[in-house]
């Protein structure tokens, strides 16, 4: 290597540490601010390294409505809003999830069944996926809600669900549809010809091969669900029923604005997606890719 | 296990035919498709057209056009598509810059290239909700951290009110969405060039060819496909998004970063006017259409994909 | 597995799951679940503590559970709430939203609970029952609790530069007051009021108006817009005017960041209720021992001194409300109990001031630290405050008035004003802008004046 190429090096490695330090800073400075103690968070000028580190917003966060209530908030009193994180935590949990599954379920076998048959109509599914995808949320928003209040669905995380299905199903379907079109069908044919039934081949040959893409729409759902804050607004009131996004919002409405419970509640709520990510991210590239760039 | 075996031909009973298969399987999509797809959109339309009111839902009254007269004569839904529009072709603009030199950046095969790809693509995870707490925060005008920053290496004298300005908040704002979405524009033009053969490249080299005429000359030409694509995305994703805006400024100050979907939100929650809620919806859906048209066109959508 | 059987699990695993997930947010079996909400506070849930003692002495089958609305959010938690059918069983929010759902025919009718609690007699001088929440001959409110927003000063500021007595001032001497102190005091603003899109905006804003002798509607001529009018052009005037002494950011200022601000001794004076002289006894107490209130300035040409004054009662949604009996009967209870009257009021002095004589001056509530230190400030908020009393929704006492909680919900008055200040309109268009979104408010809403 010529002494250009180590400079060159040595600048491109500078430009990229310089700019993902400016794209993580955000989140590393909500780290370091949810480590310290509420007066320091207040001081100005700011310390940057925390003189004080403590763990008290986490606990703050973690400590859960029964043991806020045992712990001296007598009935009746009013729960600060903390309290209720894990609650929330839960909640989205469960809906991301479920959503996650009906969602990747459903666009799978869509998917599988609309590259490999023909039907009357069949074109026009995957315009009409495509503009599902671009329709936005506050238009589902509504007529979901009055929808819910008719059927006492409102307050429920079923009715999240619902509603996170609506956004997210477009985008998957369209994905997988982009995906299946990409796995030849050649191996398919060759084990039907061998006499295996559709299913079979579904399950055994044409799944593994489309794992990635079908990894890569369920971390897309997951992420759109964990991620949404107009439904959980619009369906739920109680506290407790709140998911995370909404829930985190209370912080900020109250008496005090507690930065150090924002800022702790903002790591935990990036943690599990920080951690998919970190997973799943090769899966998460390789399906984007395929999806957007494919037809 | 079972299921078919290959050779017992009694077994038929339960393997269902390709055509059973085909429609079994499209059948959960076509019932979810239709109840959370196409119902609700349907219903929002049907709504511009009535006068609702939800605290009094025995009150809904056919209102024809004025739900949609009231908005278009409203000063504020065009401030809103105003404002709307100059957020999304900022943050477009940066967007698409910042993601394809980054895309470049990180498609270099340098060792550790794996651990940036995967920091730089991080903003895209993080939940709206986190980003703009976060973003409060740090640019928060009295304790923020920017604002330190700023004034300790001198380049401000005194604090920026980032979020109280209408001009401060929108440049607030457009940093917002160019931090959390470019790491999208870097995913797709970097599965892109990853598919672009290094022996055009080479071929380029050796002709005599310069880094900045190999990229106007070979990369450029074969990223077009995808940013048109992306662009469109985006433009029309960016145009309608609700929470980016709402959860950072409100809206504000005053109503300066009022976009579409904001406007529809306080119109339906704070208004209690769900009617007209609604014909701002259709009018978003009218201008998703358009862009949807010209995606189409311009992508070629459809059409067999074209080799390298 | 075969298809039908992977199918069949699923389906049931689903069904499962539905149920589940659908089952509403009341407790299962046992004791049922009331929601109160009050604003953020621990008085709403001292109050909550007695409803659960009078539940518990008469083995009621229901616990109350406080829970806080933040003030921004109180109309879209009216249309995720009561337009979802799932009504709190009590509410106690800022007047002008409870005489919007007493006209919108959304509450009970409380008669009875007034009268057990001897309401009318009990009253505090000054103020009306009718005046908490009556339409139509109607009363839905049980009185709670009064708070005025006045002029929270530090006294010392004031004192250092000379600046008169508060108490005697008009509009002129505190303009200038506000002024000397931004230029003389550096790192302090002389004045702090709300002035962001919000709630708290409205409320500040409108003092001004009606201080200057404006309306916003006339409740005495059919609710007519008489918005623009030339006091209500002075009043914007006068906002401008203040507005250098100001801290630059107060355009985005609510609730929480006028008394951050003072309590943080960044400011010499602010418009507030009593939460700020609680906070500072809290936070800091250096603070505490110079802040004193007034009486809002005088206008120099009416003399008026209006104050926002939230007349605070409970009010109980009328519709899928299971709760109502038991509710009514744990109001009285509380209302009735001077112990926990004075421990409601005692739970955030001075921000929840006593309605009833004998909780005002009870020898419990009178022990309160407060009376020992502040007893001027305090006469001031309880006692001296309730003359100019009124709010958005009973502007200058002429009757209640049920369109100022729909303007309150896209904060038309502070949007005016922040035309003015940011869009830099004259105080003129920005007052006929503010004049023809109320008469589209009044337009919208004639159906609900006229029931």
């Amino acid at each position: 290597m010529t002494r250009r190429d180590v400079m060159l090096r040595l600048f491109l490695y500078a430009a990229l540490t310089a700019v993902t330090f400016l794209v993580c800073f955000p989140l590393i400075w909500a780290f370091f601010t949810s480590m310290k103690p509420k007066d320091e968070i207040f001081l100005w000028p700011p310390t940057l390294w925390p003189s004080t580190w403590t763990l008290e917003n986490y606990r703050a966060l973690l400590v859960g409505r029964d043991a806020y209530f045992q712990a001296g908030g007598s009935s009746g009193g009013t729960p600060p809003p903390s309290a209720f994180f894990l609650d929330w935590f839960w909640n989205s949990v469960i809906v991301t999830v479920c959503t996650t599954l009906i969602t990747t379920i459903v666009s799978t076998l869509a998917a599988y069944s609309l590259t490999r048959f023909s039907f009357p109509g069949q074109r026009a599914v995957p315009y009409l996926a495509l503009v599902g995808y671009m329709v936005p949320s506050i238009i589902f928003v509504f007529p979901m809600f009055l929808v819910m209040v008719d059927l006492r669905l409102t307050d429920t995380l079923l009715s999240l669900i619902m509603g996170y299905v609506c956004i997210t199903l477009p985008f998957s379907m369209w994905l997988m549809w982009a995906f299946f079109r990409g796995v030849p069908v050649e191996i398919e044919e060759a084990a039907l010809v061998d006499g295996a039934s559709r299913l079979r081949v579904f399950w055994e040959i044409v799944l593994p091969t489309a794992w990635p893409g079908i990894v890569a729409a369920a971390i897309f759902t997951l992420i759109v669900s964990w991620n949404d804050y107009l439904f959980g607004r619009v369906f739920m009131n109680s506290m407790e029923k709140l998911p995370l996004t909404v829930g985190v919002m209370h912080f900020f409405d109250g008496t005090h604005v507690d930065w150090g419970l924002m800022m702790a509640s903002s790591v935990l709520m990036t943690l599990p997606m920080a951690i998919l990510f970190m997973l799943f991210q090769r899966h998460l590239v390789a399906g984007f890719g395929a999806g957007a760039v494919k037809g | 296990m079972a299921g078919a075996r290959p050779a017992a031909p009694e077994r038929r009973r339960f393997t269902l035919s390709d055509r059973q298969v085909g429609i079994l399987f499209m059948l959960p999509f076509i019932v979810t498709a239709a109840l959370f797809m196409v119902w609700p959109v349907v219903e929002a339309v049907r709504m511009a057209f009535y006068a609702y009111n939800p605290l009094r839902p025995d009150d809904i009254y056919w209102v024809g056009f004025e739900n949609f007269e009231r908005i278009f004569d409203d000063p504020l839904f065009w401030e809103s598509f105003r404002q709307a529009l100059v957020w999304t072709g900022w943050s477009i603009l940066f967007q698409t810059v910042l993601g394809v030199a980054l895309a470049l950046l990180l498609n270099l095969t340098l060792p550790g290239m794996a651990i940036f790809r995967g920091l730089l693509l991080f903003p895209y995870i993080v939940p709206t909700v986190v980003i703009a707490l976060n973003w409060r925060w740090i640019f928060n005008s009295e304790i923020g951290i920017v604002n330190h920053a700023l004034l300790s290496a001198g380049i401000i004298s005194e604090n920026i009110a980032w979020l109280s300005t209408p001009d401060m908040a929108m440049l607030s704002a457009i940093l917002l969405n160019v931090w959390k979405y470019t790491p999208f524009v870097v995913i797709c033009v970097l599965a892109r060039l990853q598919t672009i053969p290094t022996e055009l490249y080479d071929a380029a080299k050796v002709d005599g060819a310069g880094a900045w005429r190999r990229f106007m000359d070979i990369t450029l030409p074969m990223l077009k496909e995808v940013l048109v694509v992306v662009i469109v995305f985006r433009t029309i994703w960016t145009f309608n998004k609700f929470e980016e805006i709402y959860l950072l400024t409100r809206g504000g100050p005053g109503t300066s970063t009022f976009n579409l979907a904001v406007y529809a939100f306080e119109e339906g929650m704070a208004n209690l006017r769900l009617g007209v809620a609604a014909a701002t919806g259709v009018v978003m859906i009218a201008l998703l259409l358009v862009g949807t048209i010209i995606y189409v066109r311009v992508s070629g959508f459809g059409r067999e994909e074209k080799t390298a | 597995m075969s298809t039908t059987r992977r199918h069949l699990v699923q389906g049931v695993g689903g069904m499962a799951l539905a149920s589940g997930l659908a089952a509403p947010a009341l407790a299962q079996g046992g004791v049922r679940v009331a929601r109160v909400w009050g604003e953020p506070g621990p008085y709403g849930g001292v109050f909550v503590q007695g409803m659960n003692e009078w539940a518990q002495r008469n083995n009621a089958n229901v616990r109350f559970e406080v829970e806080q609305i933040p003030w921004d959010g109180v109309t879209v938690k009216l249309t995720t709430d009561l337009a979802a059918r799932r009504p709190p069983a009590l509410i106690s929010v800022e007047s002008p939203i409870a005489y919007q759902l007493a006209a919108e025919e959304l509450l009970e009718p409380v008669e009875d609970v007034n009268r057990a609690i001897r309401a009318q007699e009990r009253l505090v001088d000054g103020f009306t029952l009718e005046q908490f929440g009556a339409w139509k001959g109607v009363q839905y409110a049980v009185p709670v609790h009064h708070q005025p927003c006045l002029l929270v000063v530090q006294k010392d500021v004031i004192d250092e530069l000379g600046l008169g007595d508060p108490g005697a001032w008009n509009w002129d001497q505190f303009a200038n007051a506000a002024r000397t102190i931004a230029e003389r005091k550096p790192g302090m603003s002389g004045y702090t009021m709300a002035l962001g899109r919000n709630l708290c905006a409205d409320y500040h804003i409108t003092q001004f108006i009606w201080q200057a002798g404006g309306l916003t509607w006339d409740t005495r001529d059919n609710f007519k817009t008489v918005f623009d009018s030339p006091a209500t052009v002075e009043a914007f005037e006068m906002i401008r005017r203040l507005q250098p002494a100001m801290p630059r950011s107060a355009v985005e200022f609510s609730f929480l960041q006028v008394v951050d601000q003072h309590v943080a001794g960044r400011t010499a004076m602010s418009a507030y209720w009593g939460r700020t002289m609680g906070r500072a006894a809290e936070e800091t107490p250096a603070l505490f021992n110079n802040m004193e209130y007034y009486l809002n300035p005088a206008h120099p040409r009416t003399g008026a001194r209006w104050s926002w004054t939230d007349i605070n009662g409970w009010i109980i949604p009328r519709r899928d409300n299971p709760f109502i009996r038991e509710t009514k009967e744990a109001v009285a209870y509380v209302s009735n109990s001077v112990d926990w009257m004075v421990r409601y009021s005692q739970s955030l002095m001075p921000n929840v001031g006593p309605v009833f004589k004998d909780v005002a001056s009870a020898p419990a509530m009178l022990a309160h630290p407060f009376y020992q230190s502040k007893p001027r400030s305090l006469d001031v908020i309880f006692k001296d405050s309730v003359p100019h009393a009124c709010n958005t929704g009973l502007e200058q006492k002429r009757g209640v008035n049920p369109l100022a909680g729909v303007a309150h919900g896209r904060s038309v008055w502070a949007q005016a004003v922040q035309r003015m200040l940011l869009n830099n309109e004259a105080p003129k268009t920005a007052v006929e802008w503010g004049h023809r979104q109320f008469e589209g408010i009044r337009r919208d809403n004639a159906r609900m004046l006229a029931r």
